[in-house]
């Protein structure tokens, strides 16, 4: 579905931004993007999505190719993106216009949009605020109003670009359980946190060290084999525990869950 | 300086964001703020600092009532450090020497005086004075919030009040700041305000708590109190417990033995239960 093939970007000549960086996530896949600040992680996104084209080798999506014009609104129609602060991506002064926005900008015909807004709305549970006013919205719902915007428009991938960062730990666990649910319907799910709890409900994880792929694979694997403080990284509760405890892996995490590794010990 | 608010209301055109907060904050400690998001956490904070020009009830400073101007409104408090979420976004000038003498200056310090703050403060928050002649933006998060910080602290606050300050900071950039923060509010015995939803780190770092839900203060207790004897508190707004107090109670309820710790650190949580429950492991094989 997404292809990274040798891809190289700076800003300026000189610089290593991102060094050929190769991978493919298959259609349905859950991938989480972990690094420190300033590794690449957010530069891997917007490369994805075409915001930011490779200075050398290819992003394709669905064999689409960033760098051509043509096949780059394609790419921006089929990828969601939501950011860490949803009041960035609001404009509107209803919950309803601001899910009806990105329809209006692919040009859904008419007739075909309120079906859309009442379908994504009720997949964040937000039907009942269609005419509040987002700006008036705990964080939550304002993340999960985000998310309906971007579901309207049916993508066939979203990249959460940090997106619990700012919430309270209900917002966390409402957004947490919807990119799950998405997930559980097919929908591939690219993830960039810093919340090492949230990593451990990932399929797979992408490492990213100044501007190079350091690990691709499973999140217990990474856990258990890296030294993840070297990346700035830390390892998650249950994870420290285990390894305190010393016992055998694999002990944590319900999978579906999302807000925490869920552990148990007896 | 011991700070206090009496029955404090703030009330805005059709809602209360806080209603009848008492509470004293004493100089040397670490406080967290916590509650869900609206419960008035914000707003407290933007009290303490006097951005919110009128309030009913009394603000105390030393026990001297917080001046007003003629029409009765309060001011913003110099001595009080305030730093936002995401302070870097406030980063302007061209250098990190600027930067840090910028607020200074237009307080009419001496050059003399700015370069020594800034070479007190540096340390504190981890910076080498190698940085002074770069730009702000050049650094990575970590740096740029560690700086945003250091120039909040060149005003030398007598209180200091932090609000997520490690939002959108990788995990070790997260600790370190932390420890920071800890070491210098230890350093100076002032007291530091830090508002969070992250309750592993208050459970760190705080020795008391102030409890928000839907505008009322419904809980100002000390650390460890609050974790493992008030816990219902916290049930009760739907916020959870830290990890290692869930280690801890879960380890209690299975052994029906009562474990003696002296704080919530995960630390010293894990140095007491561990011991507990290898031994139940060993009757049990």
């Amino acid at each position: 579905m997404l292809t990274f093939d040798h891809v190289h970007f700076y800003y300026k000549k000189g610089q290593t931004i991102i060094n050929d960086v190769n991978f493919t996530i298959q259609a349905g896949e859950f991938v989480s993007i972990v690094g420190a600040n300033g590794s690449g992680k957010s530069t891997v996104a917007k490369l994805i999505d075409g915001l930011l084209l490779p200075k050398k080798g290819t992003v394709k999506f669905q064999q689409l190719d960033t760098t051509n014009p043509d096949e780059l609104m394609k790419i921006h129609q089929q990828v969601g993106f939501v950011f860490q602060n949803p009041e960035d991506q609001f404009i509107t002064t209803t919950v309803m216009d601001e899910v009806l926005f990105g329809l209006q900008n692919i040009r859904v015909p008419r007739e075909e949009m309120r079906g859309r807004v009442d379908t994504a709305l009720r997949a964040v549970q937000m039907e009942e605020y269609l005419e509040a006013m987002p700006h008036q919205l705990s964080g939550g719902q304002k993340q999960r109003v985000a998310i309906a915007a971007i579901l309207a428009m049916q993508p066939k991938m979203i990249i959460f670009d940090e997106a619990t960062s700012m919430l309270d730990p209900q917002g966390r666990k409402q957004v947490l359980s919807i990119m799950h649910e998405l997930h559980d319907q097919g929908m591939t799910i690219i993830h960039i946190t810093h919340h090492m709890e949230e990593v451990l409900s990932a399929e797979r994880i992408l490492l990213i060290h100044e501007g190079h792929l350091e690990f691709d694979g499973d999140p217990f694997v990474f856990f258990e084999t890296m030294s993840v403080e070297k990346y700035q990284l830390q390892l998650p509760f249950a994870v420290r525990l285990r390894k305190t405890l010393q016992l055998d892996p694999p002990f944590t995490v319900n999978w579906k869950e999302g807000i925490r590794s869920q552990w148990s010990i007896n | 300086m011991v700070y206090q608010l009496n029955n404090v209301s703030v009330n805005y055109s059709r809602q209360t964001a806080l209603r009848n907060v008492s509470c004293t904050m004493e100089e040397g400690k670490w406080i967290s703020v916590i509650g869900q998001t609206g419960a008035g956490k914000s707003t407290f904070v933007q009290v303490l600092k006097g951005l919110i020009p009128h309030i009913d009830g009394d603000y105390l400073i030393d026990q001297q009532p917080v001046k007003r101007d003629a029409k009765g409104q309060l001011k913003v408090i110099p001595e009080i450090g305030f730093v936002f979420q995401y302070p870097e976004h406030q980063l302007f000038e061209t250098t990190v020497f600027k930067e840090l003498a910028f607020a200074p200056k237009q307080q009419g310090m001496s050059n003399q005086q700015i370069t020594k703050s800034i070479s007190k403060i540096l340390p504190q928050l981890g910076l080498s004075e190698d940085i002074l002649p770069l730009a702000p933006f050049q650094l990575s998060g970590g740096l740029k919030r560690r700086v945003a910080i250091a120039s909040v602290l060149m005003m030398n606050p007598k209180l200091l009040i932090v609000d997520e300050p490690t939002a959108g900071l990788d995990p070790i950039s997260k600790v370190a700041l932390l420890q920071l923060l800890k070491k210098w509010q230890q350093q100076v015995n002032r007291t530091l305000i830090f508002v969070s939803h992250q309750m592993e780190d208050v459970a760190e770092y705080s020795d008391e708590v102030i409890v928000f839900h839907e505008g009322c203060l419904i809980g100002q207790l000390d650390t460890r109190t609050l974790f493992l004897e008030q816990s219902h508190l916290l049930e009760k707004i739907g916020l959870s417990l830290p990890e290692s107090v869930q280690l801890l109670k879960l380890v209690e309820e299975l052994t029906g033995e009562k474990i003696q710790v002296s704080s919530c650190r995960e630390q010293e949580i894990f140095e007491k239960v561990i011991p507990v429950w290898k031994a139940r492991r060993l009757q049990n094989v």
